[in-house]
């Protein structure tokens, strides 16, 4: 097994902080930890090039670092990418697993790196890579090298990956069915006197964390702001022409509205199982409110209201999807020059 | 308060002359069921089948499942103000064919996102319900009813056949008994050990309940807000499932797994069990808020309770109301676990949680997502017409969520969503 290692300038062995700006070196032998960890991956293992780079300077040069380290791990024709153990030191986490990424994905290979849970690396990637935990203490490198180790293996032979806490892995947020001896009920039960009685308990998910979205600016004049409605509610045309799912949508549509004082029941159908949907259909405008916008377009109180209103049916939609339909939605409106989004949900 | 089950074991069922039960041999006389459901003029027919463990067999559209019972007479009233009197349920002794079940067919239910038994198989293997002794009654309206009607129909004949199976045991001394005696929250002598209540939604009212449809205590809990429940009254009658119920079958709540694991430890003398609050999901945001308020409020002051466990209703929607009454359970100092049917269709763990409360800390998620099972033709198919007999018999993909018991929301689920 052909091994690539990459490490920063610390576990490089060019020095701490004071090098971080240290660009990138290739050693074709292993280095610092690599020697240990060629050590312990076993005598078909060779580490055949190390690539060594400074946490400054990688941080502010990943494009050219990624596109460096994966043409020096294509190059010698590498089996498996290692970066590594990275501990909380935060850039060179993000480093590392910005490059298993890369590589892993350019070239097919099997990756493996490490680090502490509170990594921002981890945040990052943990979705698509094995990430051994490596706790924070660097003093327990040969422990770490040999979770790593083992997960290499099991890699490159195309083993199933067990469960995290099977395999030493930080957590992908990657669920997976199981039936299990103890009833739902047991679990709630046990699970309540457990946490009543202030002992240890373990919430079969843990509490997700989402980054916090802030408020654009507020409109400085409504009364000459473009206004446009979206909906997850599901309202389309009737027939439903873009075939948008009733739940877990996977696209959404933009429909026509200019020239109307309000939606009338019989020109459209609700595509959203989540919802009694019976009124919206009596009368569209309990969601799309465009009877409504039309007066305040009239009265000027909004300039005008966008000749298009969009919908898609937000029921049971992965998070994931719901970005992309977002990004996708915002890049039309940005290009129509709305300047302001009713947003109604059910 | 104390219900007493008699219960007689149930080793076989089939169809004979006379309905009774000898030794453990349960047989079923289907004319004078029929002649009894048929009293009911809006039924113009109904089809009565016995399936038992281990034959080969595929029912669908599944109404609901009941578990044959009858109160002893003077103690009470079966299925209170769904079948007979309003009464209160809970008290006296009850009449239970432990290992029967009544399962009703819905005959004018398309296969679409529909509750299936599966009796064989990996799927089968997976329910519940596949160990019991099923009685399978296809009720069928007379022509031109409104679905509602024809749904409100097909309840009735439900309860009915339940309690009419169960009416042969009262001679019958039984083989065991099952004691349910709770005295409530103002319980004495139980100092120190944690008070514990449940909090489960009966409906969640992103479908509105049918005018004629029943479901506690006959009430269609249109304009419900939370009431207090005996653990008993859920055990004994009190509720039963709305007519379109995902993952809830009546069968658990008479044998409700919460609740009878919460008696469990309360007579291990490990926690107090000091109660219950039936409550429904929102249909708006100004009711959810008053109806989680009111959830939690009942449970601080009427309850005196240290923790709750939660359960859903229905869909994605009712999570919202599950977890902001714990939330506020929580702000008032009762401890909550609650219990989440699985919402991640792209298996991201990040997809699974349709609430984000830091406070509602303890979860336990029913997977059920990402297993299903290819399963062959089937020998035998009980359906509701013939167009779903046809579609259901053959080959096709059974969805852990579409087959009873499986991913249930009652809290008897064996399903689990690992985080990898």
């Amino acid at each position: 097994m052909r091994v690539v290692h990459y490490l920063n300038q610390f576990f490089g062995g060019i020095g701490g902080e004071e090098h971080a700006d240290t660009e990138f070196q290739v050693h074709d032998e292993p280095v610092g930890p690599g020697r240990l960890l060629e050590h312990i991956l076993g005598e078909d293992a060779q580490i055949v090039r190390t690539i060594v780079c400074g946490d400054n300077y990688a941080t502010e040069n990943m494009d050219s670092l990624t596109a460096f380290v994966v043409e020096k791990t294509e190059e010698v024709q590498a089996d498996l990418f290692v970066a590594g153990p990275c501990f909380e030191a935060g850039r060179y986490g993000v480093a590392a697993a910005g490059l298993c990424v890369a590589v892993s994905s350019e070239l097919d290979i099997p990756v493996v790196t490490g680090m502490a849970t509170e990594n921002p690396g981890v945040d990052l990637h943990r979705q698509s890579l094995f990430i051994v935990d490596s706790g924070q203490n660097a003093a327990a490198m040969r422990d770490v090298l040999t979770k790593m180790s083992e997960m290499a293996h099991k890699l490159a032979e195309g083993c199933q990956i067990g469960s995290p806490e099977e395999e030493g892995y930080i957590a992908r947020g990657i669920l997976k069915d199981a039936f299990v001896e103890d009833t739902a009920a047991e679990r709630l039960v046990a699970m309540l006197s457990a946490k009543v009685n202030g002992e240890y308990f373990a919430s079969e998910l843990p509490a997700p964390s989402f980054p916090a979205i802030t408020s654009p600016a507020p409109v400085v004049d409504m009364s000459k702001a473009k206004v446009a409605i979206i909906t997850d509610g599901g309202l389309v045309p009737a027939g439903n022409p873009d075939n948008i799912s009733a739940w877990a949508a996977t696209n959404w549509g933009a429909y026509d509205i200019s020239g109307k004082d309000g939606l009338q029941g019989d020109d459209y159908e609700v595509s959203h199982r989540g919802y009694d949907t019976r009124y919206v259909e009596q009368s569209p405008d309990r969601l799309v409110p465009v009877d409504a916008l039309r007066e305040l377009e009239e009265s000027n109180i909004i300039g005008e209201l966008h000749n298009k209103f969009f919908s898609t049916s937000g029921l049971v939609n992965p998070i994931a999807n719901s970005r992309r339909l977002g990004r996708e939605i915002a890049e039309q409106l940005k290009e129509s020059e709305v300047d302001a989004v009713i947003l109604t949900s059910t | 308060m104390l219900l007493t089950l008699a219960i007689h074991d149930i080793g076989s069922i089939a169809l004979g002359a006379a309905t009774k039960l000898e030794g453990n041999k349960l047989e079923v006389d289907p004319v004078e069921l029929r002649q009894l459901l048929l009293e009911d003029s809006r039924l113009q027919s109904v089809d009565i089948e016995t399936v038992s463990p281990g034959e080969e067999c595929r029912i669908g559209v599944v109404y609901d499942i009941i578990e044959p019972r009858t109160k002893e007479p003077g103690s009470g009233s079966d299925f209170p103000g769904i079948l007979g009197p309003i009464k209160m349920a809970g008290q006296g002794t009850t009449h239970v064919l432990r290992g029967a079940a009544v399962t009703v067919v819905d005959d004018g239910a398309t296969l679409e996102n529909a509750k299936i038994l599966e009796m064989t198989g990996p799927a089968g293997e997976a329910s519940p319900y596949t160990s019991l002794h099923h009685l399978v009654i296809t009720p069928h309206p007379v022509q031109g009813l409104e679905r509602h009607t024809g749904l409100a129909v097909t309840r009735l004949a439900s309860v009915t056949t339940a309690v009419y199976l169960a009416k042969c045991t009262l001679e019958i001394t039984p083989d065991s008994a099952e004691i349910f005696d709770s005295e409530g929250p103002f319980v004495k002598g139980r100092e120190g050990l944690p008070r514990l209540a449940y909090i489960g939604q009966i409906h969640s009212r992103q479908r509105v309940a049918e005018i004629d449809e029943k479901i506690l205590y006959g009430d269609n809990t249109a304009g419900m807000v939370p009431v207090l429940l005996h653990p008993n009254e859920w055990l004994d009658g009190a509720v039963v499932t709305c007519n379109r119920a995902m993952g809830a079958e009546t069968y658990f709540y008479q044998n409700h797994p919460v609740i009878t694991e919460l008696y469990r430890r309360h007579q291990q003398d490990e926690i107090t069990f000091v109660g219950t609050i039936a409550t429904v999901a929102a249909s708006d945001n100004e009711e959810r808020d008053r109806i989680c308020m009111l959830a939690a409020e009942q449970a601080k002051w009427n309850l005196s309770a240290d923790g709750a466990v939660l359960t859903k209703y229905g869909g994605g929607a009712p999570h919202a109301d599950m977890s902001q009454t714990a939330l506020r359970c929580e702000e008032l100092g009762i401890r909550t676990t609650v219990q989440v049917s699985d919402m991640s269709w792209d298996r991201r763990a990040e997809s699974a949680l349709l609430f984000n409360y830091p406070e509602v800390d303890a979860i336990v998620y029913v997977g059920g997502r990402d297993t299903d099972w290819q399963v062959p033709a089937s020998g035998r198919v009980i359906a509701g017409n013939g167009e779903v007999a046809e579609d259901l018999g053959g080959p096709r993909k059974l969805f852990s969520t579409n087959v009873c018991g499986v991913a249930s929301q009652q809290g008897i689920s064996r399903l689990r969503a690992l985080v990898y």
